[in-house]
């Protein structure tokens, strides 16, 4: 008996072992080679970020500066890089505006931002005759955040602000020291 | 090891232990003669380890130890048969007279498939390459159990790894890796991505039988990308007897508390003698690693594994299907993750990592998790008694996901949880190969050979969409003569290839594009073996060989974390060919010394390298170094050198360094990223056998690598690092227990806990390598007669 079915075994041996070879192979890709995913809203990216200044003596008195790189990092380069021009010896309401413009309708980055308020800070550093700045906004732990501040000009001169988001999760104790750069950008300034 | 034994007819002196008594002669003293010497293999003159050496007449034997090296000790003088048998090697039965303490070597030769004992996968006809090719010695490869495959290679001489930190490793042959290396796992080349430095192997170490590395450029015969070398992991044949065994490998290691279980299990029924099968599993697990002064977080790594062999086999002609899984998850240093350029610059300044924490098995973001799938199927016939033809059929899948350290700030796009780059690569190659048997003095071997794959993407567009189709034929003929041996051969390979990607156009808008990519080359190799004397073999290696541009070299586009650099790719990229020549001097001139001298030059037409742009690119990050590749000749030469000396029979001293000096012949400058010199020297002591025990041995190794001083000016971050040295012990000895031999074996790295960073590891600007490392690992063969 046991003889008789060996002897079946060893007929059909060789295909089976090919056939439980063959389902053993089941991992498979499901995309298409020749259509690649559509680069639109599968991936979060910051496109723009805007600064908007409000004269705190003329609400009237509006002035924006704008850094945008429409495809990310990397790729083309960027196509507005404003310089921050502003009235000399006033004080201004600034808040900043982060954009994905390549999202279908445009998605405000800021307020997932605002959203993660405890792990993000935003750090402007000025240098030569520019503007100093006075976080007006907190997180939840009583933290500075950064998207709303107040900047005071002297003098007319020139110099730079440099912008840097701070991504600090878990780590966020008020300085700019812990977490790392999403966002850092230099913009010329222009008091005048 | 005992597995591997157990076929080998005569393998019984093992269980009466030679050494325990001495011969008497007729007048009733104990005989002091002895013989020793070395078993090398008949072509090239490597040395073969664990060959059993046995004395028909006495019914006494010993095995070579790593280098060949051999002893047998109170003997009376007279003449003996001795019998030598080797895995792959026909047994030599040969008539010695033994006169007070004699020095002989034996030369069996290889010859797997006329040996009926030997089951035929495994042989290749590179096994006689004049070609420079070394193998892993047995014992190193017991030492690097636990480890990843580049950590295990790396002791063979002229090989180091590029590594992301310790748990991502990718070997370099003198010099050079990922698309510069070719990997045969079980004779099919490894597709995966391997274009990236941080996309270690896909391999798990424990289905090999036997790692080896052949240097130098070898298109001929494997087809393009073998630039520097190709590495061959073949697993250990399986049974052609009834029964059952199988092993069991334990190991467990203080460096991140990590733990790894591997099983085989091998079977023939003797109702069904054709078959033979296997089935092989590996679990691994570690956590945060730690260097001397701090852990570095999120190193952990989770591992599952598994193949399994079924073999049909005739005597004319057979049949094998293999089938191995390979899953890794593995943790990515937290602090190695930076935004931009300052940050960078941060982080190297801070003498502690920027982010510190405790030990822990959990593996958070950014982690990298890959799936590696190989099917391969192998039909050989003989074809009469002319040769054999052999077609072999492989299909391979390798799925990459990377995430990023932060999950989207969009909460509805994080809790997709989606990985921000995610790369399939499925890839079908086949092969019909037909090798003839010796006609007048000539053989060789014939072979067409085709590849097709396809990529593809999802998450960040870091490299495009691609179908590639490729096709080779090529033809090595070999002739021996007395002393000398010449080989040549020649081969043609054609490539297609169609990219799909979206360009950029403006204004927010892409536009797909799909353009077409053709590459071709006619490959050549010539090689010469000659055998001076018993004790002097040389060898020349004349060989080409070429790699179109990888897809990331034409295509890549974007930032690189981590790396904190953009990159640009070049579509116009051409073929990059080498030419390689390599002189390998083999020198035994007593039994108790063996050296290995190989120096090398492998010049690189259209050599393809990053190259920084003069301006950096600014983005909303800050601004970024960034780097576009271009092409230009290379030269890269050196030399590898092994050598070792038996003060004593229990005493052996061995070193090995290798240098490499790697050129841009246009630019006048070094090539970036280049190892630099290494030596080491080996002591190892063995302990006679007693009772129970026997293969115990120590040994201490010293490793001193330089600096890196040879890069181009202002190529870099910051400058490489400074020459370090580490300490390594290693001890193992097997006991037995009712007819099977359980390893032991006990290995401390860097022993002095030494605090370094290693200029070919991404981590150097963040982070010092590894401490020390204490391993224990533990082997239990088992072997059952089967009734059936």
């Amino acid at each position: 008996m046991i003889q008789k079915k060996m002897r079946k075994l060893k007929k059909i041996g060789f295909p089976a072992l090919v056939l439980i070879g063959l389902i053993g192979a089941c991992k498979k890709d499901d995309d298409k080679v020749n259509n690649p995913p559509p680069i639109v809203n599968e991936q979060e990216i910051i496109t723009t970020m805007t600064l908007n200044f409000v004269d705190s003596s003329n609400s009237s008195n509006i002035h924006t500066a704008t850094f945008r790189d429409p495809d990310g990092d990397g790729g083309a380069s960027y196509d507005i890089f404003d310089s921050i021009k502003l009235e000399a010896n006033k004080t201004w309401y600034t808040t900043l505006i982060l954009l994905n413009e390549t999202a279908n309708p445009v998605d405000t980055i800021s307020y997932d931002v605002l959203d993660e308020a405890d792990e993000h800070l935003i750090c402007f550093t000025p240098s030569g005759t520019s503007a100093s700045v006075a976080i007006t906004d907190l997180d939840g732990n009583n933290l500075p955040l950064g998207l709303q501040s107040t900047w005071k000009t002297g003098p007319a001169g020139t110099g730079t602000m440099q912008v840097i988001l701070r991504h600090q999760p878990g780590t966020k104790d008020g300085t700019c020291t812990p977490g790392e750069s999403d966002i850092d950008v230099t913009f010329p300034v222009i008091v005048q | 090891m005992l597995r591997v034994l157990v076929r080998i007819p005569g393998f019984l002196f093992l269980f009466m232990p030679a050494f325990l008594y001495s011969q008497v002669d007729s007048s009733g003293k104990v005989c002091t003669a002895s013989i020793e010497g070395r078993v090398l293999d008949e072509h090239d003159q490597t040395p073969l380890e664990y060959a059993a050496i046995y004395i028909l007449e006495l019914n006494k034997g010993t095995l070579s130890s790593e280098t060949g090296f051999y002893i047998i000790e109170g003997i009376c003088d007279g003449t003996y048969t001795f019998r030598i048998t080797h895995l792959g090697c026909s047994p030599v039965e040969q008539k010695v007279e033994i006169k007070g303490k004699t020095i002989h070597h034996f030369y069996p030769e290889h010859h797997a498939e006329l040996l009926k004992s030997i089951a035929i996968i495994g042989h290749k006809p590179t096994e006689q390459s004049t070609q420079q090719k070394n193998e892993l010695s047995i014992e190193k490869m017991e030492q690097s159990k636990g480890l990843s495959l580049g950590e295990a290679l790396k002791n063979i001489p002229g090989v180091q790894t590029f590594n992301t930190g310790s748990t991502i490793s990718k070997p370099v042959i003198h010099g050079l890796h990922s698309n510069r290396i070719l990997i045969l796992n079980n004779g099919i080349r490894q597709e995966g991505q391997q274009w990236g430095v941080e996309h270690a192997p896909e391999i798990d170490p424990f289905t090999a039988g036997k790692m080896a590395v052949i240097k130098g450029a070898n298109s001929v015969r494997y087809g393009s990308d073998a630039i520097a070398g190709v590495i061959l992991i073949d697993p250990k044949p399986l049974r052609d007897s009834a029964g059952i065994n199988g092993e069991l490998n334990l190991v467990g290691m203080s460096n991140g508390r990590g733990g790894t279980v591997s099983m085989y299990m091998d079977g023939n029924f003797r109702k069904l003698s054709p078959l033979s099968w296997r089935v092989q599993g590996t679990l691994k697990q570690s956590g945060n690693v730690s260097a001397p002064d701090y852990y570095l977080v999120n190193t952990g790594v989770k591992e599952y594994n598994f193949s399994y062999t079924l073999l049909w086999k005739k005597p004319n002609y057979g049949a094998e299907v293999y089938y191995s899984q390979f899953n890794t998850t593995i943790g990515i240093f937290g602090a190695s993750h930076i935004g931009n350029l300052s940050d960078l610059y941060a982080a190297f300044a801070s003498k502690v990592p920027l982010e510190t924490g405790g030990f822990s098995y959990t593996i958070g973001r950014p982690y990298q998790h890959s799936e590696h799938e190989l099917f391969k199927a192998r039909f050989y016939v003989n074809t009469g008694d002319k040769g054999k033809l052999s077609l072999v059929y492989a299909r391979q899948y390798n799925l990459r996901y990377e995430y990023d350290k932060h999950s989207p700030l969009n909460d509805s796009l994080a809790a997709l949880n989606r990985p921000d780059l995610q790369f399939e690569i499925t890839t079908h190659t086949a092969d019909l190969i037909w090798e003839h048997n010796p006609i007048k003095n000539i053989s060789g071997t014939v072979g067409i050979s085709g590849i097709t794959q396809g990529n593809t993407y999802e998450g960040r567009a870091l490299i495009p969409n691609f179908r590639n189709h490729s096709g080779g034929i090529f033809w090595i003929e070999r002739w021996k003569k007395n002393k000398l041996e010449v080989e040549g051969g020649i081969r043609y390979d054609y490539k297609w290839m169609q990219v799909f990607k979206y360009a950029y156009t403006g204004n927010g808008k892409y536009t797909l594009i799909s353009p077409i990519h053709r590459f071709h080359n006619i490959s050549g190799t010539a090689g010469f073996i000659y055998k001076v004397d018993s004790a002097l073999n040389l060898s020349l290696n004349l060989g080409t060989a070429w790699r179109a541009p990888s897809v990331s070299e034409l295509y890549s586009d974007g930032l690189h974390h981590g790396a904190a650099s953009i990159e640009y790719g070049n579509d116009s990229l051409g073929s990059e060919i080498a030419y390689n020549a390599t002189f390998t001097l083999r020198y035994t001139p007593t039994a108790r010394l063996h050296i290995e001298f190989a120096p090398y030059t492998n010049y690189i037409t259209n050599f393809i390298y990053r190259q920084a742009l003069s301006e950096p690119v600014l983005t909303l990050r800050g601004a970024f170094p960034a780097f576009n590749y271009k092409q230009a000749d290379a030269v890269l030469s050196g030399f590898d050198l092994h050598a070792s000396y038996a003060l004593y029979s229990f005493l052996e001293i061995a070193g090995k360094a290798s240098l490499l000096r790697a050129w841009n012949i246009r630019e006048k400058n070094w090539l970036i990223l280049m190892p630099a010199d290494r030596y080491e020297t080996e002591l190892t002591y063995r302990f006679k056998g007693r009772k129970k025990i026997s293969g115990a041995s120590v040994s201490s190794s010293f490793q001193y690598v330089t600096k890196q001083w040879r890069v181009p000016a202002n190529s870099d971050f910051v400058a490489p690092p400074p020459a370090y040295y580490l300490v390594n012990l290693h001890a193992s000895l097997s006991y037995r227990v009712k007819h099977q031999d359980i390893e032991v074996g006990l290995s401390i790295n860097n022993l002095l806990n030494h605090s370094y960073r290693d200029y070919l590891d991404r981590f150097r600007y963040f982070s010092d390598a590894m401490g020390r490392n204490v391993t224990l690992r533990l082997k239990v063969p088992f072997n059952g007669s089967f009734k059936a």
